[in-house]
């Protein structure tokens, strides 16, 4: 099976006024494969968003490469068949959710009549009602605004999603929808990749897992092979980190 | 292309949603039916007087519209953190800056066609109509000056958050405008190395000034001829082209600290 994510020796380190250059990621190297949901995790300061920012070329490595699909992730072509929902999700507020689909839609190219079909989708998809997407997002609640991110990384139908923090916002039931959604895109062959602290939601959805600790990948693996039986993610988490 | 032009429909989308185009549209109504209603020392309505006002108006208005406009594009995506899923997509930062400035740009200069357009409708009512080749060549040369100013108040947005930006960029383009040209004339006073940084400050620094045709349509000079008419518009796009090189040079590898946007 070929590789959605080839992280390889991956390190990156700030420069620092007050000392040495703080290394937030150090040495680190995994593979995610199609189709896989893989868990990225770690506590806070960990340096899970740095891997993230990485992978969607806003940040340059110190060391060590990172490939999307085989593609540099440096080079904007990498970026054609992702999907990304960031941390604190924000759109643009003077426009409708509608709009704001299609100005996402038209930045990967995509054509007007292929957009007209595909924001339905999404709609339906990510269960933000029509109604509501004709208001100004400006209007809308901290979950309407989560689904309408969502709905927006999801309108060039990406190979792979990466997912920062997805259930943040989102009450009980949105939580499940997108726990719903996320098993629905794996069925479909998708690759999701996706940061959580939310130990309970990653043992429910993902295959495989890493663990991320003051830079360092301290476990990987299928989930069932790394957790010993009878112990739960959250455990194992907590014993791992402070190990 | 399309990136680009998607993002500068964003930015006509932001200016016809917000109020500010709407609130200046009605200042410069109110300003031109007040010049219309006045009857200064007893001669009437005096269409110089009006065209004058009125102009400077426009100036002072398309200013304040493009550099509010502009200074607010970049910090502002990274504040609300669109900035990420934006950067997420298949575009570069180069098609960012081009396209947020295409916006500020092209938006802008639809605001001040629609000034001009009230403001030569008024002097036409008032049987003083604009010679219409200077009108045409005054309105591209400010839509020039327009380009000039987006640049300037992306660039400076890149490193500062959008109020520092504002000011810096008020300031410097009103020394641009004002205090720059006034340069020659404290040549004759000075010797020596002020002298020569003096003259360096003033080839270094944008003309703004040659863009303003105010005086020439107030006074129906005439029109201006075609090649320094060129010329000028020449050097409004190369200076226009030197300060979004310079943005891209100090944007195309911004780091953006989750800790500095939260």
């Amino acid at each position: 099976m070929s590789n959605a994510i080839e992280i390889d020796h991956l390190s990156v380190s700030f420069p620092s006024r007050s000392g040495p250059d703080v290394v937030a990621l150090d040495d680190i190297s995994f593979n995610v494969e199609t189709g896989q949901v893989f868990g990225f995790l770690g506590p806070n300061g960990a340096g899970k968003t740095t891997a993230l920012h990485i992978l969607l070329g806003f940040l340059s490595a110190s060391a060590g490469t990172a490939r999307i699909f085989g593609c540099d992730v440096r080079a904007s072509i990498a970026r054609e068949r992702i999907g990304f929902l960031p941390e604190h999700p924000d759109a643009y507020r003077f426009l409708t959710g509608r709009e704001s689909l299609l100005i996402a839609g038209r930045l990967f190219r995509l054509s007007r009549s292929v957009l007209a079909e595909r924001i339905e989708k999404v709609l339906a998809l990510t269960g933000l009602p029509v109604d509501i997407a004709r208001r100004p997002i400006a209007t809308y609640s901290r979950g309407q605004r989560q689904r309408i991110c969502l709905a927006q990384a999801l309108i060039n139908e990406p190979d792979l999603l990466i997912l920062d923090e997805p259930t943040g916002g989102l009450d009980p039931l949105g939580r499940r929808e997108v726990r719903v959604l996320i098993q629905n895109l794996k069925a479909a062959g998708k690759t999701v990749f996706f940061s959580s602290h939310e130990l309970s939601e990653v043992e429910l959805v993902c295959d495989h897992i890493a663990l991320l600790a003051r830079g360092r990948i301290v476990a990987q693996g299928a989930v069932h092979d790394l957790i010993p039986a009878g112990e739960r993610l959250e455990q194992f988490f907590l014993r791992m980190v402070q190990s | 292309m399309i990136p680009t032009l998607t993002l500068a429909r964003v930015v006509w989308l932001e200016l016809l949603r917000r109020k500010d185009f709407y609130v200046l549209l009605c200042l410069l109504a109110a300003l031109c039916a007040g010049l219309l209603s006045l009857d200064i020392f007893g001669l009437g309505g005096v269409v110089t007087f009006i065209k004058d006002l009125g102009l400077l108006a426009i100036w002072i208005l398309v200013w304040i519209l493009t550099l509010n406009l502009s200074v607010r594009q970049l910090p502002r995506e990274e504040s609300q953190g669109t900035i990420f899923p934006l950067l997420a997509k298949p575009i570069s930062r180069l098609e960012l800056i081009v396209g947020k400035w295409l916006g500020c740009w092209s938006a802008t200069g639809f605001a001040a066609f629609c000034f001009y357009a009230l403001l030569a409708g008024v002097a036409a009512l008032q049987g003083g109509p604009f010679a219409p080749l200077v009108l045409a060549q005054a309105f591209l040369l400010h839509l020039t000056a327009i380009a000039i100013l987006a640049a300037l108040g992306i660039l400076l947005s890149t490193r500062l958050n959008s109020d520092a930006a504002a000011t810096l960029a008020y300031l410097a383009s009103g020394a641009c405008l004002l205090v720059i040209p006034q340069i020659p004339v404290a040549f004759e006073t000075l010797v020596g190395p002020r002298r020569d940084l003096l003259l360096a400050l003033y080839f270094a620094t944008p003309h703004l000034e040659l863009f303003d045709l105010r005086r020439r349509l107030v006074h129906d000079w005439g029109a201006m001829p075609i090649q320094p008419f060129l010329e000028i518009l020449i050097y409004g796009a190369l200076i226009t082209i030197i300060l979004l090189t310079l943005t891209w040079l100090a944007y195309r590898r911004k780091r953006f600290v989750r800790g500095d946007i939260l």
